[in-house]
């Protein structure tokens, strides 16, 4: 596997306003690696999502991108299901077509192209029959996959998501999980995650980064999900 | 019917009336087809309030010599600029204050609502010279509309229709998503700041012609009811269009047949509808779920 990173960080620190969560963060985002961020609750895993996507400044420190010319990477980014306001008369089909924001600029109407990219990738999120309904009206893990869709239309070189299987059922989360895995590995997808079931977790990713105390320990999967390695981030006994 | 072909005739002399309620009718419901969607239902009643008062202050200021004298066409100037300015300058702080989550959304445009109301009327009692037909449009009297009134009204609508048009896709992208618009690369301060001057130029030129009830009744109820019917957004938004153009036109009607003011009118007539299909709605509902726990209609 080619491990060469997408994004390092150096000394990156990540906060709301002047109020840092993590600080002085030194760790770097694999090429089609399926990484996890994971810890407890307000350990900043979101902070630092959004803080890498963009949607937060940095605080302090620098995110370095490694793809040709220094070019960011294209970002394919799934929020949390929760955060989207069901008052909105959307269907699964204009969710997806969404992601072609990206690149058809403003004033421009998207094209036949981009309409068969978005039903396509409905199809590899195995969402294709959705397509008509309206998004709210979708069961969780379905709008998931809607919503794993949309970030594909954006043809992303690193997939994140926020919590994915966050409200899902065991078999729903199964699906989304084993969809991931599915497009990390058949077609090198290079996957973020912030996902703080660790069960969810096992048998899919190569890499966890755990956040805990206001800082990043990064390993592989085999090594960050032992028994005494959760005990300590999470502050468990078993 | 005779007052239907009174209302359509060429010669009809208040046509200008007829056709800015029209236009009125089909522009402020799409823009507040993304008040209701962004849920800044508050800010549709306060906002016409706040460029009433705008209107007020202007002509205040200039009988008061603090303004100085224009040219031609002055007091229509100045009612555009206070309106306009008051108009915008408050929606850009409200909406700076929401991003910050700081107090309470509702009590900052119920008080902003509330005090416009009160120093519009103080501002004309203490300048009535300056009045200027300001208490015909607040009382929704859409009578003396001029050429150069239908032009104008025309013109920023017509460029606020084209704009919710043109870029549709950019606005719905941050409306919905704006964490995801963030990812994607677009300037979500911009689209923000272009939806909000859109509203802005929408409610100054309706308040201007026809008063702040029309304007809010049209920012939003044709909407609620355009989201009440409609199953895609292109449904709601062109219901919502069709519903104001429609009650535009009846209320008219109606004001003219029974010698009523045309704004409370339609206003009414609005509201009389949105009752109706509120309760068919739920009335298609409780026969669905009659339906379907197998229970036989009644007759």
């Amino acid at each position: 596997m080619n491990t060469k990173p997408l994004v390092t960080c150096e000394g990156l620190t990540v906060g709301y306003g002047r109020r840092p969560v993590l600080r002085d963060l030194n760790l770097h985002l694999p090429g089609r690696c399926f990484t996890a961020l994971a810890g407890q609750n307000g350990s900043g895993k979101s902070t630092l999502l959004k803080t890498l996507v963009g949607i937060l400044p940095p605080l302090g420190g620098a995110m370095r991108f490694h793809l040709e010319g220094d070019r960011r990477p294209g970002l394919g980014y799934v929020p949390q299901q929760e955060s989207l306001d069901p008052r909105f008369l959307l269907s699964a089909f204009e969710i997806a077509l969404m992601g072609a924001c990206a690149r058809v600029g403003p004033g421009r109407f998207i094209g036949r192209r981009e309409r068969e990219l978005a039903q396509a990738c409905l199809e590899q999120a195995g969402a294709a029959a959705l397509a008509r309904q309206r998004f709210s009206e979708l069961s969780g893990g379905q709008k998931q996959r809607v919503l794993i869709a949309r970030a594909l239309v954006t043809q992303p070189d690193l997939l994140v998501l926020d919590e994915p299987t966050s409200g899902l059922d065991a078999a729903a989360s199964r699906h989304v999980m084993e969809l991931l895995a599915r497009l990390n590995h058949d077609h090198h997808l290079a996957i973020l995650m912030v996902n703080h079931d660790l069960a969810a977790l096992r048998g899919h990713v190569d890499e966890v980064i755990w956040l805990h105390d206001g800082q990043a320990t990064q390993g592989s999967a085999s090594d960050m999900l032992t028994r005494d390695r959760i005990e300590t981030m999470l502050g468990l006994t078993f | 019917m005779d007052t239907i072909r009174e209302v359509l005739d060429p010669g009809f002399l208040l046509r200008n009336s007829v056709y800015i309620s029209l236009l009125v009718g089909l522009v402020c419901p799409l823009v507040g087809v993304f008040l209701v969607l962004r849920r800044l239902i508050f800010l549709g009643v306060a906002l016409p309030q706040i460029s009433s008062c705008g209107i007020a202050c202007a002509f205040a200021l200039h009988t008061w010599g603090i303004m100085p004298h224009m040219e031609t066409d002055s007091e229509h100037t100045l009612a555009f600029l206070g309106s306009t300015v008051f108009t915008l300058v408050t929606i850009l702080v409200l909406s700076a204050l929401e991003r910050r989550g700081r107090g309470l959304t509702e009590g900052r445009v119920g008080t902003v609502y509330v005090l416009a109301g009160a120093w519009s009327i103080l501002l004309l009692v203490m300048n009535p010279y300056g009045e200027h037909g300001l208490l015909e449009r607040m009382r929704g009297e859409i009578i003396a509309i001029t050429d150069g009134d239908l032009r104008l009204t025309t013109l920023v609508l017509g460029v606020v229709a084209a704009c919710l048009f043109a870029f549709r896709k950019e606005l719905l992208l941050v409306s919905f998503d704006r964490d995801t618009a963030i990812a994607l690369g677009k300037r979500v301060g911009w689209w923000d700041a272009l939806l909000f001057l859109l509203v802005g130029l929408t409610v100054s030129m309706s308040v201007l012609t026809v008063g702040p009830l029309v304007t809010f009744g049209f920012l939003l109820l044709p909407p609620l009811m355009g989201h009440l019917l409609a199953r895609t957004m292109w449904q709601f938004v062109v219901l919502s269009s069709l519903i104001g153009v429609v009650c535009a036109f009846a209320g008219f009607c109606v004001a003219l047949r029974w010698e009523l003011p045309v704004g409370p009118t339609d206003v009414a007539l609005l509201g009389a509808l949105y009752l109706v299909l509120f309760l068919l709605k739920k009335g298609a509902l409780w026969v669905g779920g009659w339906k379907a726990d197998g229970v036989a209609e009644p007759l």
